[in-house]
């Protein structure tokens, strides 16, 4: 009866094709646009006042909030929505928020921070110090699960922190850290209204420009201007928020015009120059944005030997991965996890000597080494990364096995589980988070499983030291330990190329600072 | 009659119970669970305790199954794992939100193949003939995401006419999905189309070639007449059970266009729950899809039936 067999490939499973085929499409219709130069930045200019931008994002999950503290916040919002105490400046260096100064004793035991006056949420409440430390105790509580409390309950015991006055909080640590209030700009401590667990990942009221009127998890979402913050009103009257998990899907929505900025999407190079060549939209990009990793598990052979990693990162030129994977669009890692436009980065590296790397492998009984090194869709620069290498790495004898796995359980299944593999991070962590989160010993994040005793111990250092020069000397002794003995390498940090409507005026992003106050539209 | 339709439908709750047990394993078959799959690179042991704790999943996956066929049974499916909501109440919101793509693309497909197979079939050999075949014939071959893009490409970037993506949610009303529902039929459809046109086409050069045909030729009727009054019933009736099988086929197909549209249907959400591993939605969609496929064929082969006396009769020799 059932003699209409359909084709076996209008299955289900197409789906996931779905994503490959539009952006090869993209690239496929683009014959008059290869040519054409990406911006090196966003249009110039001043906004008009008012309008709403209409951004697209990715869904973090059905799952989503607006707390900031979960693992599982709607990170879009939280930047319009609320202040942390203190946030990264453009330079690189701390810049107060809701902080407006803050000291240290001279042993960097216990931090004070003087919080700014006249500051008010969205309900009308004003902002004190009793905010400030329920928003660490919310961190530090067991239920949130937040990810930063595995960085600051080690520093942290939320029963000492103290609230001497209104507009003073002082935090006491567990171990001296000169760098604490570097590791509050994460983006999981926006300060929340006091006793507000059970409500904020709802309500959204913060102490940021704008103040929420829609959300929903993984659908469309809204924020308006909040006439009293701060610092002043915003450019904009509004920001709507729309969800598209597939990334062709938004790449379509700016080109079709239905929205004016794409964030958290790296286009991949041809999708770029179809958006750069289009009438309504252009690419910005945000210098650095994406840290590249291929990270070698140091508990897993032939990895645990460390000559085996230092024959790894000499056998292969960053230069070369940047040129091929990234046609230019970024900077050679050279093996240093601290991004270039740091102001603690260390410019000294070892040079590219495949030689010496071909010695140290024979040394270690590993001549003629052959490894797989795991990729996927999950992002559209690991295979590229991953075939630089191999083929960089060929000069030295190396054989790299290039192996794709699901994008879906990528950091699942291969991520901390494959001996080498390729990843990335975005970067915004501040040095002595990134050393923390994802280098020293023990810590969940810490992908190479790299434990080295001296490193740990430099950086103890130089957390304990309170005179900034010696300081930045420790945290430079760290980064040559890394780049020696570590297990990760970096080839490369790109650019990140973000897709905007040319009616986008002030848009400002790097690391996780996002500019919401300038922001606007030129016309609107 | 009876015994035959009784044997279609008890094999028919048979397949869907078989579907579901099947859906189960291969989702437990997929590497991850719900947490570690919403956590990603956030799923630091305790993270992950915490919401399995939450979610319930320290239960074994056996007996969650069973709860839920317990649940499916009386009519609860249950609540979504990620979203913690009723699994009911959701996916109807999807599944009318993807009826409104289906009936538009029945539609299409349907009233366009039938014309252009019906032009087909009397122009046999001839170059409309051959047009129309080869062109449905690349409908057919091309994956619908293809289809999909090229047609965002033509008809909302260069031709700002339609949306080329759904902003909105699952709980947006027919009016604002009403705009943008005409790019991903009009995508299914041209994929559809092909066979329809292909049978219609068929069936109407048989037709023609009948002898009833060529009477009511002698008769003096025009060809107009001849086509509308007598070979277009005729045609029609196996064209039918293409039609219903067709449906059936427009639940898969759904899901890969629905993707490329962000459009909130029963399709976008198998695949993030899938992506998930959120079993009571996957559970609900899958039974969802399985219902329709079994009722479409059931459907198809009762009509078929009642067409065919040869097969009305057989069930009592």
């Amino acid at each position: 009866m059932t003699d209409t067999h359909h084709p076996g490939r209008r299955s289900f499973l197409a789906a996931g094709a779905a994503c490959l085929g539009a952006s090869w499409l993209l690239s496929g219709c683009s014959g008059a646009a290869s040519g054409t130069v990406l911006p090196a930045a966003a249009p110039k200019g001043t906004p008009d006042r008012g309008g709403t931008l209409r951004i697209a994002r990715p869904p973090a999950s059905d799952a989503e909030t607006l707390d900031p503290a979960s693992s599982l916040s709607a990170y879009e919002y939280l930047g319009a929505l609320y202040n942390r105490l203190v946030r990264v400046g453009s330079d690189g260096d701390l810049a107060p928020d809701l902080a407006e100064s803050w000291e240290t004793d001279t042993k960097a035991r216990t931090w004070t921070f003087r919080l700014r006056k006249g500051v008010t949420f969205h309900d009308g409440r004003a902002f004190t110090s009793a905010d400030a430390a329920y928003t660490l105790r919310h961190i530090l509580d067991k239920a949130t699960a937040s990810p930063q409390a595995a960085v600051l309950a080690p520093l942290v015991d939320p029963k000492t922190l103290r609230t001497p006055d209104a507009h003073t909080l002082v935090v006491p640590l567990k171990s001296p850290n000169a760098e604490f209030p570097s590791l509050l700009t994460h983006y999981n401590c926006y300060v929340v209204p006091d006793g507000s667990a059970k409500s904020v990942g709802r309500t959204g009221i913060g102490t940021g420009p704008f103040k929420l009127e829609s959300f929903a998890p993984a659908g469309p979402g809204r924020v308006t201007a909040y006439a009293d913050h701060w610092a002043g009103r915003p450019v904009l009257d509004a920001i709507s928020f729309y969800s598209v998990a597939d990334m062709s899907a938004r790449a379509n929505a700016l080109l079709a015009g239905q929205v004016d900025l794409l964030s958290q999407t790296n286009l991949d190079f041809a999708t770029a120059r179809v958006v750069a060549a289009s009438a309504r939209a252009t690419v910005a990009r945000v210098k650095n944005a994406q840290w590249y990793v291929l990270p070698m598990l140091t508990t897993d052979k032939p990895f645990t030997d460390v000559r085996v990693r230092q024959a790894m990162k000499l056998a292969y030129d960053p230069e070369h991965v940047v040129k091929v994977a990234l046609q230019g669009a970024g900077t050679p890692g050279w093996d240093n996890p601290v991004p270039p436009d740091d102001p603690l980065h260390i410019s000294a590296h070892p040079a590219h000597d495949p030689d010496q790397a071909r010695h140290l492998l024979k040394q270690a009984g590993q001549e003629g080494l052959a490894v797989d090194l795991y990729t996927s869709a999950y992002d559209p620069l690991l295979t590229p990364m991953a075939l630089a290498y191999q083929e960089s790495a060929k000069r030295a004898g190396i054989r790299i096995r290039v192996k794709t796995a699901a994008a879906d359980s990528y950091y699942t299944q291969i991520w901390m589980k494959k001996p080498l593999m390729a990843t990335y991070w975005y970067t915004g962590r501040p040095v002595d988070q990134l050393f923390t989160q994802i280098f020293r010993s023990g810590s969940s994040y810490n992908e190479t499983a790299w434990s080295d005793k001296d490193f740990d111990a430099v950086l103890d250092r130089a957390r304990a030291e309170t005179d900034a020069t010696r300081r930045r000397e420790l945290y430079g002794q760290a980064q040559n330990l890394v780049i020696e003995k570590g297990g990760a390498m970096t080839p490369m940090f790109a650019d990140r190329l973000v897709g905007l409507s040319r009616k986008v005026r002030g848009y400002a992003e790097h690391g996780f600072e996002f500019d919401y106050l300038g922001i606007g539209l030129k016309g609107a | 009659m009876l015994a035959f339709v009784a044997r279609r439908v008890a094999a028919a709750i048979g397949t869907l119970f078989l579907s579901s047990v099947l859906v189960f394993l291969a989702l437990q078959a997929l590497p991850g669970d719900v947490a570690t799959q919403i956590l990603g690179k956030d799923a630091t042991p305790d993270a992950v305790a915490t919401l399995r704790k939450q979610l319930g999943l320290d239960q074994p996956a056996w007996e969650r199954y069973f709860d839920w066929i317990k649940g499916a049974l009386h009519g609860d499916f249950g609540t979504s794992l990620v979203s913690g909501k009723p699994v009911g109440g959701e996916v109807a919101q999807y599944l009318a939100n993807s009826a409104l793509i289906a009936v538009v693309t029945i539609l299409f497909a349907v009233t366009g193949s039938l014309v252009l197979g019906i032009l087909a079939g009397l122009y046999r050999d001839r170059w409309a003939d051959h047009l129309i075949s080869t062109v449905s014939l690349v409908g057919m071959s091309v994956p619908e995401f293809v289809v999909a893009t090229v047609l965002v490409l033509c008809f909302s970037v260069a031709l700002p006419w339609f949306p080329a993506v759904v902003l909105y949610g699952p709980d947006a009303s027919v009016g604002q999905l009403l705009p943008a529902v005409w790019l991903p039929a009009l995508a299914l459809a041209i994929v559809m189309a092909a066979y329809i046109v292909r049978m219609a086409r068929t069936s109407v050069i048989d037709v023609m070639a009948g002898e009833y045909v060529t009477t009511a030729r002698l008769k003096g009727l025009s060809t107009w007449r001849v086509v509308t009054r007598h070979a277009l019933p005729s045609a029609l009736l196996p064209t039918l059970h293409v039609i219903a099988l067709n449906v059936a086929w427009l639940v898969g197909g759904v899901a890969v266009v629905e993707n490329v549209f962000n459009y909130p249907g029963i399709g976008k959400l198998m695949l993030t729950s899938v992506q998930n591993r959120d079993l009571p939605v996957v559970q609900a969609v899958a039974l969802i899809s399985a219902v329709v496929y079994v009722v479409c064929n059931l459907a198809a082969d009762l009509g078929a039936m009642a067409l065919n006396p040869k097969l009305r009769t057989r069930g009592r020799t």
